[in-house]
């Protein structure tokens, strides 16, 4: 009886493993899962992070300036021609403008600030509109451009860290020449003072315990570096002391420096920015930036503390309290942000779009799409239908998927070297950036080309050839139509990669900064362009913050161009693809 | 319109027209009984268009290629001719001058000095081994190096000693009031490379209409004359094609008869182009190759090659400004190969298995309708560009890698690390190795599972032990492709990587790579030729060939294997 017995034996291991293995058949598919939702996490996290980070592009703050067109500055001439008009100071129209929405603004570098709260390119566009309408000469104008890029982030929140606080008290307010003397009834700034009295303290804490980190450290380094030591630690004290004294206060007032966040007093439509408080808590001094119209009555006044100290900003304290009024006139509002979309590059974020860019990427596609389509389908028929088998073709064949592997910088090279260099192309076209992305999409489309050909069953050709047609007749006139959705599909798969490509055009010179879309005509092949990938990095390298929005825009542009071109492929794909 | 756009409409009509006169010249002989014709009406317009079409298409591709060179060389040459008496004078002035003479003497005689030094080492180190002096051949080196240096020196004293007598006699010449073109022919010939260089790019920015960086007088002229040759050129082949093509037409169409074999005649030339076709990835092959190895060897032959391989310091920066012959060592790529080494293989830790499980699960595991909705997700992360990637690493993940790592106590971390450059990679090739490893694993065929499950394994256990190793070099192979691929991957690594070249092993820390080193040298507005832009290109040769090695085995290793299953 030994045989069931060891078959008992199996079964028993059998049954005893049967748990393990069955968790570890679980684990095995949990991780596949896993891997699974991670790509789509991974995708969701990439188009959402960049999506979110693109949302202030698509609104923008627009100043509708009242501006006065008056002919002697806009028309010196007077004849309305546009010779004339181009001789126009535009600049001093929308400077008079600004000066005439804030009469109290006075002195040079106040002036200067205020007229920062646009840019001066904007001139040119009030130019253009005069040139483009001569009757508006001599009229009053409402001229609507966008708020400066800083001012336009500010609006959204993303500069600084700000809060406004109602209050109710009265005020007494005492307006000097240089001085405003405000006094509350209650302690309403008592608050914000301990708040600033705390942050100096805490900085001078910090300082005088980063001196005794150096001290400590001096014991352990050589003379000449405890020496340097020494001596940081000695000014940090010397800070700390200076800080703590100021802390204190003086007179009865604590001073606020450039490094302390900005205290600003609202009342009846004007502005003072506090320099001095005192410290009861009740009162101060300050600027006065906007003054308080005489014709108002009401006592609600709002405590406006802007925590980022001036001194840390792009943007001081007077342009934010301008802007603040502008918004609270209804001057300044927010609307679509339609220069991202019908302007090209420009150095001021407010006013750049990718016009330029999506024009010079059509420019760019066309090209490709002339050259790579036609020699690619070409290839692939010879390849596949009348290539004989030997070693050249081999050659060709091995040499094709080699291809489609190089690197995409390497044809920025062969640009560079053999296009630029040997045959003199302008560089930065969009000839030149076609020529190279044919190059580099060609292998794809011969591929896909070749296996959809493939997928065309010989008994199609063969019943071509039994009734008489030429080989030749027989691929085009029957081969070639069945194939063609596959090879649809696959120029479209390798148009929308050449889309997207960057790193070759970067080489080939297609990186200028180009402030006039190019035109889509025959011209418009053989000048200067950009396109959207390339438009992204020149953003994303750019210094000013405001435009990581609009890269950010213009990559879910890009992605919604690439992804609406996948779809079609899948959709022509899934429409006529025959199972033969 | 321009006048080659009128030329291309022309020769659109040219065709169209000639298609037209075959068609009804062929049926007009047989009275319209076309089935006495050799081949179908059609054909006979086919051979004429085509015939009509190609020749004068060639010709204006060819003018749009290398036009723009020959207008160019054309006017350099002529303005050259123009300023030969000038140069004359130069030349003569030059030997007539006791300073020069000496310079001139000088370096004949290092000249002699090195070629002497250069064979008398070939000798020492041809001699036996008994009888090999080492330190004698060190002295010699040592000798050999200095004097070139020397050389070196005098070459340059020498060539500033031209332009500086040059210079001086441009602004006599210009005071004296000597024709501009002149000036601007004997600036041509006697300045050197780079200042001819911005001088003509500047004279084809006024000829185009644009903001030159400067206005002389001599610009000018040579932008007049660009564009008058640049006009007559056009005019000229614009004038040709047509002719070309008018005589193409009238040939063919008088050669048509009934008999005429026209069939024939289109299908021999259209596989004539369909071969032309296939040619041109050869071409471009060669072309990939021929550029990179000439540029290579121009830079090899200013640093060796060994330095450049081996060398541990990369900063071309400061190879420009001092002596170039004696800073070899900031040309050495190791930096970049250790960079992106790790930047790849932080990559392949992500991408491999991520990869390699969703293909598994998509194929062995999964529900087809689950399929239908996973694939597309993943075909959508395919083809995200890699600008997006890019902006996506260092806007998002460096950042937070960054905050991880310092508050983890790293107080070094940065926001451009090679961490966040690999991680992001990785990401990018996930959907490459998933979906070549997919078709590898399906192409497994079912027998050898359904033999796995007879033997009452489960489903892991049958991938694990019967379908990975089944499909083991498939994978390896598309392995293989996604490393060339991770090498050859540029725009994440600019944005993300860093430029400055660390030789660490910190992945927290910014190193650069092959990649980001090519696209810093060749950028921006350097159009003369230094080592420093020679140098991309022997990066770029190396990155083609660790590339092309990397394809070469793969592809072998796939089709191989797909053989054995067929």
């Amino acid at each position: 009886m030994t045989e069931p017995s060891k078959k008992a034996a199996t079964r028993e291991i059998v049954e005893r493993n049967l748990p393990a293995r069955y968790r570890s058949e679980s684990r095995f598919r949990t991780a596949g899962i896993v891997a699974i939702i991670v790509s789509v996490i991974i995708l969701v996290l990439l188009i959402g992070s960049i999506g979110l980070k693109s949302l202030p592009a698509y609104t923008a703050w627009q100043i509708h300036l009242p501006v006065a067109l008056d002919q002697a500055l806009v028309d010196p001439e007077g004849d309305s021609s546009e010779a004339s008009i181009r001789q126009g100071s535009f600049g001093r129209v929308l400077q008079n403008g600004m000066r005439e929405t804030f009469p109290d603004v006075s002195g040079r570098s106040n002036m200067r600030s205020l007229f920062q709260l646009y840019t001066s390119l904007n001139s040119t566009r009030l130019m253009d509109q005069v040139i483009a309408d001569p009757g508006l000469i001599g009229s009053d104008y409402v001229f609507t451009m966008p708020l400066g890029d800083d001012l336009d982030l500010y609006l959204k929140g993303m500069l600084v860290e700000d809060r406004s606080v109602e209050m109710n008290g009265v005020l007494e307010i005492e307006a000097g020449r240089r001085r405003t003397n405000i006094q509350s009834q209650s302690a309403d700034f008592a608050i914000v003072l301990a708040e600033l009295q705390q942050m100096m303290i805490d900085e001078a804490l910090s300082l005088e315990s980063r001196a005794a980190a150096n001290r400590t450290l001096m014991a352990s380094v050589d003379a000449e570096e405890a020496d340097r030591l020494n001596e940081e630690a000695a000014r940090f004290d010397q800070r700390a002391q200076v800080l703590r004294t100021d802390a204190a206060g003086e007179n009865g007032q604590l001073e606020l420096s450039d490094d302390l966040p900005s205290v600003i007093v609202e009342f009846r439509g004007g502005a003072i920015r506090m320099n001095r408080l005192d410290l009861n808590g009740q009162g101060g001094s300050g600027e006065s930036i906007l003054s308080i119209a005489e014709n108002r009555s009401d006592e609600a006044w709002t405590l406006y503390v802007v925590d980022t100290p001036q001194a840390r900003r792009r943007i001081p304290d007077n342009q934010l309290i301008w802007t603040r009024a502008l918004v609270e006139r209804g001057i300044v509002t927010q609307a679509f942000n339609h220069y991202f979309f019908a302007n090209a590059d420009s150095r001021e974020p407010e006013l750049a779009g990718i016009r330029g860019a999506l024009n010079g990427s059509i420019l760019t596609l066309i090209v490709t799409l002339l050259l790579s389509i036609p020699v690619g389908i070409a290839t692939a028929i010879y390849l596949e239908e009348f290539a004989p088998k030997n070693k050249f073709t081999d050659l060709i064949e091995v040499n094709i998927n080699n291809l489609a592997a190089v690197p995409s910088i390497i044809f920025g090279l062969l640009g560079v070297a053999i296009f630029i260099d040997v045959f003199s192309l302008p560089r930065g076209t969009p000839v030149l950036g076609g020529l190279v992305l044919s190059l580099m999409t060609l292998p794809t489309i011969i591929i896909a080309t070749r296996a959809s050909l493939k997928a065309v069953p010989p008994s199609i050709r063969q019943a071509a050839l039994g009734v008489g047609a030429s080989r030749t007749q027989s691929v085009f006139h029957h081969v070639l139509p069945l194939a063609t959705p596959g090879i649809l599909t696959g120029s479209i798969i390798g148009l929308s990669r050449a889309l997207g490509e960057t790193a070759p055009l970067l080489m080939i010179g297609m990186v200028a900064f180009i402030a006039d879309a190019p035109k889509l005509s025959l011209e418009g092949f053989t000048e200067p362009a950009t396109v959207l990938p390339v438009q992204i990095y020149l953003w994303y390298s750019a210094a000013e913050r405001a435009f990581e929005p609009r890269a950010a825009a213009a990559i879910i542009v890009l992605l919604t161009l690439i992804i609406s071109f996948n779809a079609v492929a899948v959709y022509l794909r899934r429409k006529f693809e025959r199972r033969w | 319109m321009s006048v080659i756009s009128l030329v291309a409409l022309a020769l659109l009509v040219m065709v169209a027209g000639g298609f037209y006169m075959g068609r009804t010249r062929a049926i007009k002989q047989v009275a319209g009984r076309s089935s006495e014709l050799h081949s179908l009406p059609n054909y006979y317009g086919y051979y004429v268009a085509l015939w009509t079409g190609f020749p004068a298409l060639l010709l204006l591709a060819a003018y749009g290629l290398f036009g723009a060179a020959s207008t160019h060389s054309w006017t350099v040459a002529e303005l050259r001719a123009q300023a030969h008496e000038m140069s004359a004078q130069f030349e003569g002035d030059l030997a007539a001058n006791s300073e020069y003479v000496q310079l001139e003497s000088t370096l004949e005689s290092l000249e002699l000095t090195v070629n002497g030094l250069r064979e008398e080492l070939a000798r020492l180190r041809r001699a036996n081994d008994a009888d090999r002096d080492p330190h004698l051949i060190q002295l010699r080196l040592e000798e050999q190096r200095s004097s070139r240096a020397l050389l070196a020196l005098a070459g340059t004293s020498i060539e500033d000693y031209r332009t500086g007598v040059a210079t001086g006699m441009l602004v006599t010449a210009r005071e004296t009031g000597v024709a501009a073109s002149i000036r601007a022919g004997f600036f041509l010939t006697h300045s050197d490379i780079v200042r001819a260089e911005l001088f003509m790019s500047d004279a084809r920015k006024i000829a185009r209409g644009e903001t030159p960086s400067e206005l002389l007088p001599e610009l000018e002229i040579v932008a007049s004359r660009l564009t008058d040759h640049q006009n007559t050129l056009r005019n000229s082949v614009g004038l040709l094609v047509l002719a070309l093509a008018a005589i193409a037409l009238l040939w063919t169409r008088s050669q048509i008869q009934p008999q005429f074999r026209a069939r024939n005649n289109v299908e021999r030339l259209t596989t004539v182009l369909l071969i032309a076709a296939s040619i041109l990835s050869i071409i471009t092959t060669i072309g990939i190759v021929l550029s990179m190895l000439f540029e290579s060897m121009r830079f090899f032959s200013i640093i060796p090659i060994q330095d450049f391989l081996f060398g541990l310091h990369w900063s071309p920066q400061i190879a420009i400004r001092e002596d170039q012959l004696g800073q070899s060592g900031a040309f050495g790529a190791i930096p970049l190969f250790a960079g992106t080494a790790m930047i790849t293989l932080i990559a392949m830790l992500v991408a491999v298995p991520i990869g390699l499980f969703s293909a598994i699960y998509l194929s062995e595991y999964a529900a087809p309708k689950f399929r239908t909705i996973a694939k597309p997700v993943l075909e959508v992360l395919a083809g995200v560009p890699t600008v997006v990637f890019g902006f996506f690493a260092l806007l998002t993940v460096g950042p937070a890698i960054r905050a991880l790592f310092t508050s983890l106590g790293f107080e070094s971390a940065v926001t451009q690390s090679a961490l966040s450059a690999g991680l992001v990679m990785g990401v990018m090739i996930i959907p490459f190795i998933s979906s070549l490893s997919d078709d590898v694993i399906n192409a497994v065929p079912q027998s050898l599972r359904d033999g796995s499950y007879a033997m009452g394994a489960t489903r892991s256990e049958t991938v694990v032990h019967v379908v990975i190793p089944a499909a083991l070099p498939g994978i390896f192979g598309a392995v293989l492709l996604a490393i060339s691929r991770a090498i050859g991957e540029t725009m994440i690594v600019v944005m993300a990587a860093g430029q400055g070249a660390n030789l660490t092993a910190n992945p927290l820390e910014s190193v650069t790579t092959i990649t980001v080193q090519i696209v810093a040298l060749l950028t921006g507005d350097l159009e003369f030729e230094g080592p420093k832009t020679l140098s991309a290109f022997a990066l770029g040769l190396t990155l083609f060939a660790v590339t092309l090695l990397m394809n070469v085995i793969a592809l072998r290793v796939v089709q191989k294997y797909r053989e054995k299953y067929d």
